[in-house]
């Protein structure tokens, strides 16, 4: 019996290594019988939390994509510290070609605050204003041919109240056109010339200056222009400049000085609080790519711990009968196998707590089913020396026929299921994704607990098995 | 001993008859789909008081013009206190175009507290314990994964079966799958049960759990096969399922004693879950027995 105290020695310090690693300090303060599960992560839909997902939206001819993530991700980190959210983890992930940024702030009730200090978000640029509309353009097909015409695009300004027909390449000279610039200062300065006024003074990063300075120098319109009206004036009106955010005119005015040093002022008779937003804008950290909400949720984490209590009760109510029925259908057999079933819990808890996987709601369910795949390794293994022992072996042979023979088949078996859980973690979303791990971590273990864990106890207790005298119609052949 | 290879004819008919049914109502009644698929805003609201879909309806259809077309659910569990009640409330806002769009940070600051607002009016407290939204883009990116996650399981399962016993297996597998799927699937459209990405979870992990039963069967017609030469074909596999019987149904009884508890008990969110596994494993059981073999046995290559 060399092999069984391998087999002991190894299934005692998997199981111990299991507890260390759910008992090791600094996890959750939780009570009790608690403790067990307080190194255990906790996804968001237990724990209580919100979750924002966004899709990166790159241009297709970007060389290098990732960086764009990067910066995206850089600067969603900077602004969410600024607001005091420290606690959020900010992840990037990629499916099919698409990158997504995912937010997640555990323990926050809503996700309005946040989603308003990241909403806000879309690509900054400098455009130059062809034409401007009162009402949805869209309606009037020629306003829509002279958008195609012009290589512009119609956008509704800050208040949705009237559209601009603006185009990034100014003068449609290629490649002369500013995105997302750094802005390095911007702030509300009272107006000289207007003493009730604000104007928002910024002052962009140096790369971007030469390229700025050229574009005021195509649009630059003199100040006797404006004032002195007629033909003069209309074609002025086509060489204004926007600023746009998210898609939306921010602000729309005339060049009336070439800019050198990126030291601009924005004029246009603002309020202070017009003002200061706008420099808040410019200000933010323009992102380096548009973010398209493709979904967001949370829990409280009251409802959260509600649907815990009712899942694990359930889950409880389900291990504990068929604990009782394992013992009544295979007697001193079941006993063994309900250890096993105990013992491949805590191995896949102890996994979880060691790799620092995430628990899910969807995961919870993935541990009840363990239950089913590591109660089947047994009953197949059961069956099998039964049916030795029915053709007249001895015990101790029945069991090791019985162990070698099942090992394809739950080989077989389990590896399907694994092919199903791993197809499941690459295209599942969110918490499934969850499911999906603990399915796999515990199929795995159900294959070790049912080749190592339940031969030491079979073997051990082997005295105790007692077989039925084979009914009628005999043994089998 | 049970025939089952005797009265396969029987039981195909019964499997044929449910998956048309099945496939009937998946084409009449459609699916009860659950927000992650359609793409829009679903509010979990929950209220301190008894009331009933109507109320809840009428306190809040003119929010805004989604809501008077919004999908209103009560959520249930067996285990909820009497004097609760919680809703599941569907909307899908349009944006100037017609095109699904997701809430702004505003706006939903604004739906929330406008809802708790108006029950307030009536004496009733109520709060907002969730809000999930999935845009239209999401909604068709789940579904495209979806699809794909359940066509390379098959696959892939019917790769290593082919490896690892014959072709001829492979496609019986495969052929017990579908009608898993198929059946299941029929079971959420009859019933009209929320499916959601938890419940096509429940789906792949039945495609696993079925196929576990089917390989217990196959493994012992394999080992038949190499012993016992010159028996007829149809002894030889009826014979292999009777060997295997107890063991499925234990198994299967066990499964299904702990997946049937957690679709009574279990929380509103993996209800779905539960109710796919429920039914999945008698399915699953069930063509195990009497499809998955019967179906392939002429052939099956001695």
């Amino acid at each position: 019996m060399r092999g069984d105290k391998t087999r002991a020695i190894i299934s005692l310090i998997v199981i111990a290594l299991a507890f260390v690693a759910l008992l090791w300090p600094g996890g959750a303060n939780y009570q009790g019988i608690g403790k067990l599960f307080s190194r255990i992560k906790l996804g968001l839909d237990i724990s209580g939390g919100a979750r924002i997902e966004y899709r990166v939206d790159i241009e297709q001819s970007v060389e290098n994509p990732s960086e764009i993530v990067d910066d995206v991700w850089t600067v969603l980190r900077n602004r969410l510290d600024a607001a005091g959210y420290t606690e959020a983890i900010i992840k990037k992930t990629f499916r099919e070609e698409n990158s997504f940024i995912v937010v997640e702030i555990p323990g926050a009730t809503d996700t309005a605050k946040a989603e308003q200090l990241i909403g806000s978000t879309g690509v900054l640029w400098f455009g130059q204003v062809v034409n401007e509309a009162t009402s949805n353009p869209f309606t009037d097909p020629a306003l829509v041919n002279e958008a195609k015409r012009e290589k512009a695009q119609w956008l509704l300004d800050r208040e949705g109240k009237k559209w601009y027909l603006v185009r990034q390449e100014i003068e449609k000279i290629t490649n002369l056109k500013l995105v997302s610039p750094r802005i390095v200062e911007a702030m509300p300065v009272v107006d000289q010339n207007n003493v009730a006024g604000y104007v928002v003074s910024f002052t962009m990063a140096k790369e971007y200056a030469e390229i700025f300075k050229k574009i005021t120098e195509k649009l630059y319109v003199p100040e006797e222009i404006l004032n002195k009206g007629g033909i003069s004036y209309q074609q002025a009106l086509k060489k204004r400049l926007a600023i746009v955010l998210d898609n939306r005119v921010q602000f729309a005015g005339f060049v009336v000085a070439k800019i050198t040093d990126g030291k601009a002022q924005i004029r246009g008779n603002f309020n202070l609080d017009e003002a200061k937003q706008l420099a808040a804008i410019l200000r933010s950290g323009a992102l380096p790519a548009r973010l398209e909400k493709t979904s967001s949720g949370w829990v409280a984490p009251l409802l959260g711990a509600d649907i815990v209590r009712t899942s694990l009760k359930a889950g409880i109510w389900g291990i504990g009968i068929v604990l009782v029925y394992m013992i009544i259908v295979y007697g001193v057999m079941g006993i063994v196998a309900d250890i096993a079933l105990l013992y491949n819990t805590f191995l896949l808890l102890g996994i979880l707590a060691a790799t620092g996987a995430i628990l899910t709601l969807p995961g919870i369910a993935g541990i009840v089913l363990t239950i089913g795949t590591t109660v089947d390794g047994n009953i197949i293994i059961y069956e099998r020396i039964k049916e030795e022992l029915r053709r007249g072996s001895s015990i101790k042979a029945a069991i090791a026929t019985a162990f070698s023979k099942s090992f394809w088949t739950l080989f077989d078996a389990n590896l399907t299921t694994i092919i199903a859980g791993l197809f499941l973690y690459y295209f599942g979303t969110g918490t499934i994704k969850g499911f999906a791990i603990t399915l796999i971590i515990g199929v795995i273990g159900s294959l070790f607990v049912n080749l190592v864990v339940t031969r030491v106890l079979i073997d051990s207790l082997s005295g105790g098995i007692k077989v039925k005298a084979p009914k009628e119609g005999g043994a089998r052949a | 001993m049970i025939d089952f290879i005797g009265k396969k004819n029987i039981f195909i008919v019964v499997s044929l008859v449910l998956i048309v049914a099945s496939l009937v109502s998946m084409f009449t009644r459609g699916f009860n789909y659950g927000v992650e698929f359609l793409g829009g805003s679903e509010i979990i609201l929950k209220i301190e008081a008894r009331v009933d879909e109507a109320y809840v309806r009428n306190l809040l259809q003119n929010l805004a013009p989604e809501f008077e077309k919004s999908r209103i659910t009560q959520i249930k569990s067996v285990d909820d206190p009497a004097n609760i009640t919680k809703f599941s409330i569907v909307v899908s806002p349009k944006d100037e175009n017609g095109n699904l769009r997701v809430y702004t940070g505003a706006e939903k600051a604004k739906i929330k507290e406008e809802i708790v607002a108006r029950f307030k009016e009536n004496g009733k407290v109520a709060y907002v314990a969730g809000f999930n939204e999935t845009s239209g883009y999401a909604a068709q990116e789940i579904k495209n994964l979806t699809w794909k996650a359940i066509l390379f399981t098959l696959l892939a399962i019917l790769f290593y079966i082919t490896i690892r016993f014959q072709f001829v297996f492979g496609v019986g597998a495969i052929l017990a799958l579908i009608h898993d799927v198929i059946i299941t699937l029929g079971f959420f459209s009859f019933f009209n049960y929320e499916l959601n990405v938890a419940a096509i979870a429940a789906v792949l992990t039945l495609i696993g759990y079925s196929l576990n039963d089917t390989i217990v069967v196959y493994d012992r017609i394999r080992e038949n096969l190499r012993r016992q030469r010159g028996r007829s074909i149809d002894t030889l596999v009826n014979d292999s399922i009777n060997q295997v019987i107890k063991r499925t149904i234990n198994t299967s009884l066990t499964t299904f004693i702990v997946v049937f508890i957690l679709l009574l008990f279990s929380g509103n969110s993996i209800k779905p879950f539960a109710f796919g596994m429920t039914v999945g494993v008698i399915v699953g059981t069930y063509s195990s027995l009497y499809i998955a073999s019967p179906v392939v046995i002429k052939w099956i290559k001695k």
